[in-house]
């Protein structure tokens, strides 16, 4: 799995690209902005491949550690394949989701801005 | 009348790729006969995630070898329907395990959770020191 950091109007910004499984979860966990529990992260998925429940647990373990669980991860650019993994279990109530990535960071920055 | 394939592969997470890749390709075997393609985009990815979460559970729990344990996937193909065995040498295991408290920020124990809730059957036996677990789901 591929991950870049980008940042945007103060927000990190995460992109994976590949496949999010128990291989590679360790991987998303152990990045910085997404490990950092003060970092707001805009996590885009437009192109994960596959997504198990191993990754899923890697990003719900991520946000629980976020001091905003919410806003701490918000989620962008989901495709279907991810989609299931999330509905299946019911992890889509957990976060703010948004089909494009400068939306998702437009809320992010908003909710930073409300928290400070 | 019915076909079956047999795979074993070693316990280790470096062949969850085969197995799902494995596992697509025999999917893929049933789609074609003027069903939808979101159906069978679907039924495929479903077997695929299914698969992906019982070859890792089945690594997790065989402990520490110095050389992986192997798992076996079966395959019976029939003309609508897709089933799906895993075997392995580990401990028993239920599959009745409680749905996932969502709300507590698991980061574990969805896995047995997510191929109940996507395949159409999903039954386990023990056999002798071997677990096997069947996931069936019709196209």
């Amino acid at each position: 799995m591929i991950i870049t950091e980008t940042s945007a109007n103060g927000i990190v910004i995460v992109a994976l690209e590949g496949r999010l499984d128990a291989l590679s979860a360790p991987k998303l966990r152990g990045s910085p902005p997404v490990a950092d529990p003060k970092t707001a992260v805009v996590l885009d998925l437009e192109k994960v491949d596959f997504m198990d429940s191993s990754g899923l647990g890697a990003i719900v373990g991520a946000a629980r550690e976020k001091g905003d669980p919410a806003c701490g991860i918000v989620l962008s650019c989901m495709n279907n394949k991810v989609r299931r993994t999330f509905e299946t279990t019911n992890a889509q109530r957990l976060f703010h989701i948004f089909d494009d990535t400068s939306a998702a960071v437009d809320f992010a920055a908003t909710r930073q801005i409300a928290r400070t | 009348m019915s076909s079956i394939i047999t795979l074993t592969l070693p316990g280790d997470p470096l062949f969850t790729e085969v197995a799902r890749q494995t596992t697509t390709s025999v999917a893929s075997l049933l789609t074609g006969e003027n069903r939808s393609a979101s159906d069978e985009t679907q039924f495929i990815h479903d077997f695929e995630l299914a698969i992906s979460e019982a070859f890792t559970n089945s690594v997790k729990y065989a402990g520490e070898h110095d050389t992986p344990p192997t798992v076996t996937l079966t395959f019976e193909i029939e003309k609508r329907r897709l089933t799906v065995s895993l075997l392995d040498a580990n401990s028993p295991f239920s599959i009745d395990t409680p749905a996932p408290d969502i709300e507590s920020y698991p980061e574990n124990g969805y896995g047995l959770w997510i191929i109940r809730k996507v395949m159409d059957c999903v039954t386990y036996r023990r056999e002798g020191n071997s677990n096997i677990i069947s996931m069936s789901k019709t196209l």
